[in-house]
């Protein structure tokens, strides 16, 4: 990683640079932090805000960053519930489709499924 | 004043808001992403965002997707993105001091619109949190702060410890010395996580607000030993000496033996800019899923 030239000279001579990790610390500030005005809450289709880009954007960073070791979104409880939500959702479909196909199949083949039942029964 | 849309097919990307623009002159010396225009300033009327045209076929979302998952363009994307906020504030120039800077807000990366209208659009419409967060951030500039153990302190074992239980060469002597080291491992974090939360505790009385980011793991800072405190102060330019006193003494070699404490700063206030942290009324932040 590269240096930072973020840093000011301190008036007394003092002056702070960055520690090892500085990109990280740059990352850390400039990805997830700062005032979204990008709207969370409406996505205007006619003059869109790009707020999906800004989402989407962030989950690839988060991937990139991860790859290089940068994982501090992962208990960032906003993140993580939108990724529990999505997965719940997901899981909600999935189960949805599974659902929609067994009664179908079930209406199909009731007949059967009684016979079997009762033969079961027996 | 309402921005004449251009013509050409192009994005604009907004940097940081601010009530005092910088100066021509001054955005001018400073390049925002290298494929995009010059910086320029957009008036929202009393509050001024800081945006730079840039092209759709690089900053659309699939070519953005695809280029910030390439590390040294993500880098290179956070780099310009800092430059221009910085220079929104009027800090990014070789004389300019962050004290010396205008409070600004800043936005994330890629914070992109499709016009200068819908920009300044988003703006006008949170125009009382950018007022409130401007007034917070004035004349304050934000530290970061990272403590780590000591190299040696907890992960370099100590050798046998001594006693009658130590020497030996059996198994139940060496169990009793695996858990000798174990505890003595257990002590020496414990004492470093006290230490870190001294140093905290100390930073705070100089600063009128502190955050935590999550510590950073072992793999991204290269360190040995486990980060223990990786915190953000917002500093008043006021007591900014102070603080900077209470830094140097907190991070002077064998001060505290147990940790290492390392600082960066001044930085634009980054961590504080937040208003999802701040007590606002419920109505404004419905989420909706992603």
């Amino acid at each position: 990683m590269t240096d930072l030239d973020h840093r000011y000279a301190d008036p007394d001579g003092l002056a702070y640079g960055p520690a090892a990790g500085s990109l990280a610390d740059l990352l850390e500030r400039v990805l997830d932090k700062g005032v979204v005005i990008a709207g969370d809450i409406k996505i205007d289709l006619l003059d869109i805000e790009l707020l999906t880009i800004r989402l989407r954007l962030f989950i690839a960073s988060v991937d990139t960053a991860k790859k290089a070791g940068i994982d501090w979104w992962e208990t960032d409880p906003a993140l993580s519930s939108r990724a529990a939500r999505d997965s719940l959702a997901d899981e909600n479909a999935r189960l949805r489709a599974r659902l929609d196909a067994l009664e179908s199949s079930l209406e199909g083949d009731s007949a059967d499924a009684v016979e079997e039942t009762s033969g079961a029964a027996r | 004043m309402s921005a004449a849309e251009r013509a050409e097919p192009g994005l604009v990307c907004a940097f940081a808001v601010t009530r005092t623009p910088p100066g021509p002159t001054a955005l001018a010396s400073v390049p925002g992403h290298e494929e995009g225009g010059p910086l320029r300033v957009l008036d929202a009327g009393g509050l001024y965002v800081v945006v730079q045209d840039v092209p759709e076929t690089l900053f659309g979302e699939q070519a953005l997707a695809e280029r910030l998952n390439r590390p040294a363009d993500l880098e290179r994307c956070a780099r310009a993105h800092h430059r221009a906020v910085e220079a929104a504030a009027g800090t990014g120039g070789p004389r300019a001091g962050a004290a010396a800077g205008a409070a600004v807000v800043p936005l994330p990366m890629a914070t992109l619109y499709r016009g200068d209208r819908s920009a300044l659009r988003a703006v006008d419409e949170r125009r009382p949190v950018l007022e409130a967060l401007l007034d917070r951030l004035r004349d304050r500039t934000e530290w970061a702060v990272k403590v780590h153990a000591a190299e040696g302190s907890v992960d370099a074992a100590p050798g046998p410890p001594a006693g009658p239980e130590g020497s030996g060469s059996g198994g139940r002597a060496y169990l009793s010395r695996a858990s000798a080291r174990r505890r003595d491992r257990q002590e020496a974090h414990g004492k470093a996580r006290t230490e870190a939360e001294a140093i905290d505790a100390e930073l705070r009385r100089h600063a009128v607000a502190a955050t935590r980011h999550r510590p950073q793991s072992e793999r991204l800072t290269g360190r040995r030993t486990p980060q223990l405190l990786n915190a953000a102060y917002l500093v008043e330019n006021a007591d900014r000496d102070a603080f900077t006193r209470a830094l140097a003494a907190l991070t002077a070699e064998g001060g505290r033996p147990s940790v290492r404490a390392d600082a960066s700063g001044p930085w634009i206030p980054y961590s504080f800019a937040r208003w999802d942290e701040e007590p606002v009324p419920e109505t404004g932040r419905r989420e909706v899923p992603a």
